[in-house]
């Protein structure tokens, strides 16, 4: 069994305002860029050529692992406004 | 809406749920806030409640409101490498009758129902707001903002039940920074499956559950792995301790859907129909990592307090969090009869933790997240184990050796006599 797209079977309900927020610069001179492998719902992707870090925070599973792995201070994480965000339904 | 209260609690999980159930039957007027749609909605563990007495006081006809799955009669514990498993299976018909040992159940379910009951004992449950900052006056905490909305709700005590990544804790200054090396994270696959197949699969009957721990067979990443049963699907996961998920440059999805395909666990998983996948951190520092607990105007339970541990048999959690949302409870209502709400009063709360198992058990295993973090536990003794199985077994005409002559030669030969000795020494300062 290897599953493809886990996140699809999850529910979101997405906000308009996002509740992560990247610097990209901070992110531009990062030695690691953790957050784009260990986020479990990747999340995060880095562009090679235009050097600019890009999170999709509307599948987001709420773990906070990107906000504790990140030791560069380039994530404005918060969980997101009431009622937003993952809603797991059997979990 | 009233916006004062005597308590405020943050999050709807089991340990704020059962302080609300505490505070409203003893009349104290309560507000639980949870930031789901509804308690549970962000909610994730492996499976397990584990038997809690205080919810059976509190609850005693638990067993036949709640939303339970399984009971847990069978445990195994398995050590993996790629190509082998040498697994240890207990069942016991003393976990077959209540009070059950555990039971699994649905966060979503679960603790929807338990929020559900402190609601009709009389506590407000506010869905949908997620708690942003503490309100301090005087240095005292004496409410929340939430996020996106006008206003304060002020109370006389607040309840920090938010969770591992407790933010309350942190903006009440309660705690530092989270790290890595006590973080672990969680990710879980739920496969649907008829109740028949389960049963068979498993070797159960009726609502007779299974709970299966891995070890290894995740190459050189720290971690475990786990499985419940429920009546109609299965709970798949691994944790994975962060610090060396970041350094195996490894994504969570990945190790997991490597570990789907182990030939050991392929059968066990075989036909599953996907329906859910989740992801949540885990408090794994131990007793070292708990922070601060109280300060004025304000406790800390459950997760947000620090209170889980594993010691490679034992993973708990829900239980801690239960009981130590009761002990919050008990302590704002003393704090209450006499309308002190400093530290010095609610310490009343830690001398209850510390007198507790909940603290208890925290300092037993105190030394565990040291064992926990040696690379060697994930790969090379399960590789021990397994070739030490392996001589056996083995027929193959050469002369056979005993058994202490086996583990000798396998032991030494992968770790040495001096890593076995140092852990040993590790091991042993932890379960022994």
């Amino acid at each position: 069994m290897n599953i493809e797209n886990l996140t699809q079977m999850t529910q979101f309900e997405v906000d308009e305002q996002p509740h992560i927020i990247v610097n990209k610069e901070i992110c531009k001179t990062c030695d690691h860029r953790a957050c784009v492998k260990a986020c479990p719902a990747n999340c995060y992707t880095w562009d090679e050529e235009t050097k600019l870090l890009s999170v999709v925070y509307e599948t987001c599973l709420e773990c906070g692992t990107c906000h504790v792995i990140c030791d560069k201070g380039a994530l404005d994480w918060s969980y997101p406004r009431g009622g937003y965000g993952v809603r797991y339904r059997l979990t | 809406m009233a916006k004062y209260f005597d308590v405020i609690i943050v999050g709807a999980g089991p340990a704020g749920s059962l302080a609300a159930l505490k505070l409203a039957r003893a009349g104290i007027s309560v507000c639980l806030l949870e930031r789901g749609k509804h308690p549970g909605a962000k909610n994730m563990f492996g499976g397990l409640l584990h038997n809690t007495p205080v919810l059976n006081e509190m609850l005693p006809d638990f067993y036949e409101r709640a939303p339970l799955e399984r009971h847990i009669y069978k445990k195994s514990l398995a050590f993996m490498t790629p190509e082998a498993t040498v697994s240890l299976d207990f069942e016991n018909a003393h976990y077959d009758k209540p009070p059950y040992n555990g039971c699994t159940v649905f966060r979503p379910a679960f603790d929807k129902w338990l929020a559900e009951e402190a609601v009709k004992a009389g506590a407000l449950l506010l869905c949908e707001c997620t708690a942003e900052d503490v309100v301090k006056k005087d240095g005292r905490v004496t409410g929340v903002t939430v996020k996106g909305r006008e206003g304060e709700i002020r109370g006389n005590i607040v309840i920090a039940a938010d969770g591992v990544l407790s933010f309350m804790a942190k903006k009440a200054g309660l705690r530092q920074d989270f790290k890595p090396e006590n973080m672990g994270v969680g990710v879980k696959l739920l496969l649907g499956m008829p109740e028949d197949t389960i049963n068979e699969r498993f070797g159960l009957v009726r609502d007779q559950g299974a709970a299966i721990y891995f070890v290894g067979a995740m190459g050189d990443i720290r971690g475990g792995a786990f499985l419940f049963t429920k009546l109609e699907s299965i709970s798949i996961g691994l944790v994975i301790h962060l610090d060396s998920l970041k350094a195996s440059g490894k994504a969570p999805y990945e190790v997991l859907n490597e570990f789907l395909e182990h030939p050991s666990v392929r059968k066990l998983v075989k036909r599953g129909t996907p329906l859910e996948y989740s992801a949540h951190l885990i408090p794994e520092g131990g007793y070292k990592a708990v922070p601060q607990l109280f300060t004025d105007g304000m406790m800390l339970a459950g997760d947000a307090a620090g209170l889980c541990y594993t010691n490679g048999l034992n993973l708990e959690g829900i239980n801690l969090a239960m009981t130590s949302g009761t002990l919050a409870a008990e302590t704002a209502i003393e704090s209450l009869k006499t309308g002190d709400f400093s530290a010095k009063t609610l310490s009343l709360y830690k001398k209850k933790l510390d007198a507790s198992f909940v603290m208890k058990d925290m300092k037993t295993f105190k030394n565990a997240t040291g064992m926990m973090h040696l690379e060697r536990l994930y790969k090379t003794y399960p590789q021990i184990l397994a070739g030490i199985m392996e001589t056996i077994y083995k027929n193959d005409g050469a002369a056979r050796s005993k058994l202490l002559r086996i583990a000798r030669k396998a032991a030494l030969k992968e770790v040495g006599l001096k890593g076995l000795i140092s852990d040993g020494f590790k091991i042993g300062r932890s379960l022994l």
